[in-house]
């Protein structure tokens, strides 16, 4: 049964599904649908994607953020288990607030992040079409957008009133503070699961005016936001708004973190350095000050000049690093690209179409030839999925090389995180003799290779990077034991930038 | 991103239609009635539940319809492409929402049990078993081998709508079939 395409579809024919439409519905479906089409030409009902600006979306997404504050103010500054203070207090300690929302309005399905700074008094969005918005309420007094279409950055003063208007809130504590006073809203509480964790989540429910979403008026908005007894920080919040006839309009859905580092500019975020940068006060904007710095390679080699290696990266499927907070020893993101790493000349992807070996011979996904196949993208096509617990794969490099950077990406489209990751060199197929470990993240030792200090990190596109000073070998082995969103292991491609031993001595 | 792979423009008659659409609200309804089924059976096949599969088809119908002026597509194919593509997002958000899936799960299970309680073979697999291990699979895996065998589109077709070369959407058909298989052994007690 089901052995090819053509066992799966007599099985599918010979199922009985009831997926007769009902005419009623289809009728007043046609009707709806054609009075909205008239609408928008109408300019009626406004679509969103296309017709809001950047600016007035963050906007929106700014409302419904110092909206959700009223209710937990209301909430939490009565007698509980958690008060507003604590909340305050917690909150006030960190440096950085980051917020990944995805919202959902009129069929679309967009995701925007944003970053405040308190200390520094800054906010930054980036939208999911690329453009950055930023507003500096500290020293510089300006706000910024940058248009990935046009590229170009817009700077100008703080605007005179509105949620980002130089007299509003910057960032959650004050929100709370404008919105304290308010007492019209319902709240709830309950006890709530949270990525796994057990949270305390507040419901309020209040009237919306004055708010517009996708065209239609909102009425009600309703939010849950949870927060981690642990920490008492705020971690995730739902925020839907309701219309007059109770139909959701919209609905973003928050998950917050606390890094500890955050962008230090524009260009840490996606704008390119050399975007074109419009002055609407006619002062120099500055361009990045901390342009990345130049990794030495030290390389046992008689060559006397270093070039940098050149690295093509495949397209990022996030913007920025997100950070798992429940990732013990997680690097902190650079916040810029990876600066160039040197090594001698005629260091070339050795591991190139060279064969690969695994403990697990036959991938849940992909083909073990793919690790190798220089294709690096995040596609479906592109990655291999072995399975779960510790695996290895084993590149045969077909002969000694003198090897200078190990690449890896396990798997970049998502901000995942892998486990007990070691990377080592030999020349024994095996591995049992001239083992030279390179990188060894595996803190408890549970691959019983030997405890590693080296730090988690965050996949993304720039791959990982492992510096290995030139050791010689021919096989190249790198271990994983699961990730943060599941236990399986994965490989999109691994590069070994190096010399072969014969063109190290003929050099 | 992977690049779709060129293939020559298939006519299908309808094409003027489409550029019609964009401006005429019977073209529009006219396209409507070609697709209105479709859609709704898709929704069904992903979504289980008709009440949820009318939901989500309507939520299409109207992003359609907000959309279609903008739409940049000019031949049915587009069309075709375009609005399986917005079913299958609606589709796949809709299931990704932990609570939904759980309360979906119940549901099929509770079909499941009611319909066959003792099926341990092949011959007697129903949709709601099917459909239990259809849900295990990733939601993209879902929406290829929902749009290749229950909406019989091709690869080229398929590949349009997940945005993947058609030899990629083979491949990963293929694989999917694979797991589903050992999905269904497991549900039905290792039975061959």
């Amino acid at each position: 049964m089901a052995e090819n395409e053509h066992d799966f579809r007599k099985l599918v024919a010979g199922l009985k599904i009831d997926a007769e439409p009902d005419p009623a519905h289809r009728e007043r479906l046609r009707r709806q649908m054609l009075q909205t089409f008239e609408e928008t030409a109408r300019g009626g009902i406004s679509n969103f994607k296309f017709q809001i600006s950047n600016m007035k979306r963050l906007a929106v997404a700014a409302a419904v953020l110092v909206a959700a504050t009223i209710g937990v103010w209301a909430w939490l500054g009565r007698s509980g288990p958690m008060t507003f203070d604590q909340v305050r207090l917690a909150t006030e300690k960190m440096p950085w607030i980051h917020a990944l929302v995805t919202g959902y309005q009129n069929g679309d399905v967009r995701t925007t992040q944003h970053w405040y700074n308190f200390a520094a008094q800054k906010t930054y969005a980036v939208m999911n079409d690329g453009s950055v918005l930023g507003w500096d309420y500290g020293a510089r007094r300006e706000q910024f957008i940058y248009s990935p279409r046009v590229k170009a950055v817009v700077v100008s003063e703080l605007g005179p009133a509105g949620p980002f208007g130089a007299g509003s809130a910057y960032n959650l504590i004050d929100a709370f503070a404008v919105f304290a006073a308010k007492d019209d809203v319902e709240t709830t509480t309950w006890t709530a699961e949270h990525e796994g964790r057990t949270v305390r989540a507040y419901g309020i429910e209040a009237a919306a005016t004055g708010l517009n979403m996708g065209g239609r008026p909102a009425a009600r908005i309703r939010i849950a936001m949870m927060a981690d007894p642990a920490t008492k920080r705020v971690v995730a919040a739902n925020i839907e708004y309701r219309g007059h006839d109770g139909s959701t309009l919209t609905r973003e859905e928050w998950v917050i973190d606390y890094p500890q580092s955050g962008p230090a500019g524009m260009f840490d975020l996606g704008v390119p350095a050399n975007a074109r940068v419009i002055d609407r006060r006619q002062q120099p904007v500055g361009t990045p000050g901390d342009e990345p710095a130049v990794i030495p390679t030290p390389a046992p080699t008689s060559s006397r000049t270093l070039v940098p290696l050149q690295i093509k990266l495949p397209k990022p499927q996030f913007v920025g690093t997100p950070q798992d907070a429940r990732t013990p020893n997680l690097e902190q993101p650079r916040g810029r690209p990876r600066p160039p790493f040197l090594a001698p000349p005629g260091t070339t992807n050795v591991a190139l179409g060279k064969p690969v070996s695994a403990s697990d011979r036959d991938p849940l996904y992909g083909s073990l030839d793919m690790v190798t196949d220089g294709d690096k993208e995040a596609d479906d096509g592109s990655f291999i999925e072995l399975g779960p617990k510790p695996q290895y794969v084993t590149i045969d490099l077909r002969e000694p090389c003198e090897i200078y950077a190990i690449i890896v990406w396990h798997y970049h489209r998502l901000p995942r995180v892998y486990f007990d990751v070691v990377v080592q060199i030999s020349d024994d197929k095996n591995f049992r003799t001239g083992v030279t470990t390179v990188f060894n993240n595996d803190r408890d030792n549970s691959l019983g290779l030997g405890a590693g200090t080296d730090l988690h990190y965050t996949e993304t596109n720039e791959g990982k990077l492992i510096g290995s000073k030139g050791v010689q070998g021919r096989y190249v082995r790198l271990y994983s034991n699961g990730n943060t969103s599941d236990d399986l292991n994965h490989y999109t491609e691994v590069e070994v930038y190096g010399r072969t031993v014969k063109l190290i001595r003929d050099d | 991103m992977v690049a779709i792979m060129a293939k020559p423009v298939e006519e299908t008659g309808y094409d003027d239609l489409v550029e019609l659409a964009k401006t005429e609200a019977a073209a529009l309804g006219r396209l409507y009635e070609l697709y209105y089924d479709r859609i709704f059976r898709f929704c069904v096949h992903r979504l289980f539940n008709r009440a949820t599969a009318e939901d989500v088809t309507s939520t299409v119908f109207l992003t359609v319809a907000r959309m279609m002026r903008d739409f940049k597509g000019r031949t049915e194919q587009d069309f075709r492409a375009w609005v399986y593509t917005i079913a299958a997002n609606q589709a796949n958000a809709y299931i990704r929402k932990t609570s939904r899936r759980r309360r979906l799960m119940g549901t099929i299970t509770a079909h499941w049990r009611e319909d066959d309680q003792d099926s341990s073979e092949w011959s007697s697999l129903d949709w709601p078993t099917l459909y239990a291990a259809i849900q295990r699979l990733k939601p993209e895996h879902q929406t290829i081998l929902t749009l290749r065998f229950f909406e019989n589109l091709d690869y080229d077709e398929i590949g349009r709508v997940v945005e993947a070369r058609p030899a990629t959407v083979r491949v990963i058909l293929h694989r999917v079939l694979r797991r589903l298989q050992e999905e269904l052994r497991g549900d039905l007690g290792g039975e061959e």
